[in-house]
């Protein structure tokens, strides 16, 4: 807690505000307090090396001699670096500015289980044993306390919760699709329910507790059922990320209060026969955001809305006998929307400097968690990591 | 005054009603059956006691039917045999301690990922759950579960890991403010070498640390089950497990006074978990205003004190996959703390697994209607109420809740079987009903 208020003071002004709960429902002047943050996680171990190029290093077309891709056939970055082929959509939304890569995000002494890594990026902590609370689930747990009866946090998926999202005094639910706050019940039923809720007579305080909450999750219902009904127009691809994608779209344009969300696509542990499946995920990943930023747009939101695309690590420099890549170690991560300084940040990766066959980080993924948690959300951060300037 | 908070109860007529049996049914245990609670308040308040506390009894089909389940490799296959047994009713009371050390000793089979080891450990409670506590914390120590779960793999000698020492001391026995952080580093030492092999528990000699430790304020060459046995030694030991009983049967938030009472009373019994909890269930204080109503029902409760009051016949998976919408996934706790309970269960999310559990209990073709209205044919809307009322929510018999519900059911038609269903889904999902 001290190195966390020292930060707040080294760091100045803008986070001043967001001092832990002192102020109840005040934000600081920098950020509305209705910012949202969409956490895309690529499961499996993404391959950086071939999501962001360094198409300028012999040495990438020396360890990949199958997998590497022709620098005329890359999306254009810098000189030096190239997004893959699929990566089109996300490659315009590059040129507009509105993406921020940052180069090698990781973590000392990286670990190579899917479990384990996983579990230090959705805690933030690379060294303790888990005490199954998430760096999203303490910024929930802030969120709730600020608002009663809120619902800071969302899991859209048919998977289990993810540890990110484990909160202490909050609980985020899951939700497969729209239909995920649909209220059952006979319409006789659903006629008549609101009638037995009506009681302003004292109850006992457990009750009356469980009477304000029913209200709220009624409510929170039929506005889902509003927001999910809404249409901005925007066309989007028949993937299951585009539609989970399109349903954050809906429920932050229609007024819902949720303001993290949490989303998946795995599949990208590839250790044989990479290519065409690296290529096929990347392309469900480009069209599904390009989707989404432009139904973000149309609807007047993309302000608010900042999405990062993590993976728990990126995979070997080297590709391996099977035409595919073992787990590796630090990789790019991506922040999407209006709100970024889009461009290419940190520092690339060199492959003439390998360790142990990886490309180590040169940015600490908890330097990722405080600019979300404290510079977007205006939230205390996980960590006392230092921010990153790559907000607009 | 002291153990006066456990004095046995003696109702004076009138005071062992249908409410109090409920109480106790559902306190105890997870609910009765249809006209359970009537029956049960239809005996002397002594023989009711007696009856529901030694049910203890389980169907050989259904307990044995679990090792089918485990070569799958499932856990929440095990989930659900383990909700068949809770549904079944046969031993409510053993049931409602599993789930009590469950929560207690938290385990999740997202990080054990093995459904042999989390099957073992639930059937640990099982068995020593209403034992000895002294033998339920060693055996906790050394389950293999556990092990995996709080990493006594890597606890060695020369690089200790504290995790299992910890919590041991922080969640299991202690409480914090009890022990120091040297007492954790301490105890560490001892356990080292404590791990496991092919499921099992197994000492590693090699990993041990063997030399002079200094736990509690004393020195000694300790080994793991040294460790344990002082950790019992403790004073607060007894309390933490008196206040551990009591949050579980009276309420969340006992008085110190309470807490001393019981603890003597666990020492008393040589810590003998159930006797403990048999005098607790038969005192006035069970019985007393702190202790009714006073908790918010946990998913599991609710499901199965659902299920089991309208005989519905709800699929043992359907049951904990209901559970865990509402936040409570047997075996898979959200952290080494259990969960919290009581308010943490609710939020908007959750109540709308709550009401879609409920509503969908409520209009199962499954329920026998004439069982759960005992005979009564509902025919006005008065008395209707007054029966659902009565059934699921005796406390508030006579109360708003049944006159709203009668207005409620003033315009409903069809036939008897259609209304109690549109009246029991009124009450299920009215907030009252998830006060228990």
């Amino acid at each position: 807690m001290t190195s966390t208020r020292r930060q707040f003071l080294v760091n100045g002004a803008r986070i001043s505000a967001a001092l832990p709960f002192a102020s109840g429902l005040s934000f600081g002047a920098s950020r509305d307090n209705d910012t949202v943050l969409v956490v895309l996680q690529l499961s499996g171990g993404n391959d950086g090396l071939n999501t962001v190029v360094p198409h300028r290093q012999d040495a990438y077309f020396r360890l990949r001699p199958t997998l590497s891709i022709a620098r005329g056939d890359l999306v254009a970055l810098d000189d030096e670096h190239g997004l893959h082929p699929s990566l089109g959509g996300i490659g315009r939304l590059f040129d507009d500015g509105r993406v921020a890569v940052v180069h090698g995000v990781g973590y000392p002494e990286p670990n190579r289980s899917h479990f384990r890594s996983m579990e230090i990026w959705h805690t933030a902590d690379p060294i303790d044993a888990p005490t199954g609370v998430g760096w999203m689930g303490r910024l929930s747990d802030q969120l709730a306390r600020r608002t009663v009866g809120a619902l800071p946090a969302l899991h859209i998926g048919d998977g289990e919760l993810p540890l990110a999202l484990y909160a202490r005094d909050s609980f985020a639910p899951t939700v497969r699709d729209a239909s995920g706050f649909e209220l059952r019940g006979s319409a006789a039923f659903r006629a008549r329910r609101d009638a037995l809720l009506r009681d302003d007579r004292a109850a006992g305080e457990l009750t009356a507790f469980l009477r304000s909450a029913a209200s709220t999750s009624y409510r929170a219902a039929a506005r889902m059922e509003q927001a999910a009904a809404r249409h901005s127009g925007t066309e989007y691809p028949g993937y299951a990320l585009a539609q989970r994608l399109r349903l954050v779209a809906q429920l932050v344009s229609g007024g819902f209060d949720t303001r993290l969300f949490h989303v998946e696509l795995g599949g990208f542990d590839t250790h044989a026969r990479q290519a065409p499946a690296h290529t096929d995920l990347l392309r469900e990943l480009s069209e599904s955001v390009a989707a989404f930023q432009r139904d973000l747009t149309t609807s007047g939101v993309a302000k608010r809305v900042l999405t990062l695309v993590f993976s728990e690590f990126g995979r070997r420099a080297a590709e391996n006998g099977s035409r595919g890549t073992d787990h590796g170690a630090a990789a790019p991560v991506l922040l999407i929307g209006d709100g970024v300084r889009g461009g290419l940040h940190g520092r690339a990766p060199d492959l003439a400097r390998l360790e142990e066959g990886d490309v180590p980080f040169s940015t600490d993924f908890r330097s990722v968690y405080t600019t979300l948690e404290r510079d977007w959300l205006g939230l205390e951060p996980s960590t006392s990591h230092a921010a990153l300037d790559v907000l607009g | 005054m002291s153990a006066d908070v456990l004095r046995a109860w003696r109702p004076s007529k009138g005071e062992w009603d249908r409410a109090a049996a409920t109480h106790l049914t559902r306190r105890a245990g997870f609910g009765g059956g249809p006209g359970e609670a009537a029956t049960l308040a239809n005996e002397p308040a002594h023989d009711a006691l007696d009856d529901w506390l030694s049910r203890d009894a389980y169907d050989e089909r259904v307990t044995k039917g679990v090792h089918a389940l485990l070569p799958g490799g499932d856990t929440q296959r095990v989930a659900a045999w383990w909700m068949s047994l809770i549904l079944s009713g046969g031993a409510p009371l053993r049931e409602r301690a599993t789930l009590m050390w469950h929560d207690h000793f938290a385990t999740s089979d997202a990080k054990v990922d093995d459904v042999r080891m989390m099957y073992r450990q639930n059937e640990l409670f099982r068995e020593h759950g209403l034992g000895d506590f002294r033998v339920l914390l060693h055996s906790v120590a050394k389950d293999p579960a556990m092990l995996v779960w709080l990493d006594g793999g890597a606890n060695r000698r020369g690089q200790p890991n504290e995790n299992f020492a910890r919590e041991v001391m922080e969640l299991f026995a202690l409480g914090i403010g009890n022990y120091t952080e040297r007492d954790v580093q301490e105890a560490a030492r001892g356990l080292t070498g404590w791990g496991t092999e092919g499921r099992a528990f197994r000492m590693r000699a090699e990993d041990h640390d063997d030399g002079e430790k200094e736990l509690f304020g004393e020195r000694g060459n300790l080994t793991g089950d040294d460790v344990i046995d002082r950790v019992l030694a403790q004073p607060a030991c007894a309390r933490h497990v008196a206040r551990r009983l009591l949050e579980e049967f009276v309420t969340s938030s006992p008085e110190p006074a309470w807490v001393d009472d019981v603890a003597r009373a666990l020492i008393t019994n040589e810590w003998h978990i159930g006797r403990t909890i048999e005098r607790i269930v038969r005192s006035e204080l069970f019985f007393s205003p702190a202790a009714r109503r006073s908790r918010i029902a946990a998913p599991v409760e609710l499901v199965a004190m659902t299920a089991r009051g309208l005989s519905a016949r709800i699929a043992p998976r359907e049951a904990t996959e209901a559970a865990a919408r509402m936040g409570q996934a047997l075996l898979r706790p959200p952290t080494v703390k259990g969960w919290d309970g009581m308010r943490a269960w609710i939020n908007a999310g959750t109540w709308v697994a709550r009401h879609n559990a409920m509503t969908t209990a409520a209009e199962s073709t499954t329920v026998d209607w004439g069982a759960v209205l005992e005979g009564e044919d509902g025919g006005t809307p008065e008395a209707l109420a007054a029966t659902l009322v009565s059934v699921l929510v005796p406390d508030l018999l006579g109360g708003t809740l049944e006159a709203r519900l009668a207005d409620a059911l003033r315009s409903a038609d069809g036939s008897r079987d259609a209304r109690a269903s549109l009246g029991a889904a009124l009450v299920l999902t009215a907030p009252e009903y998830h006060v228990v």
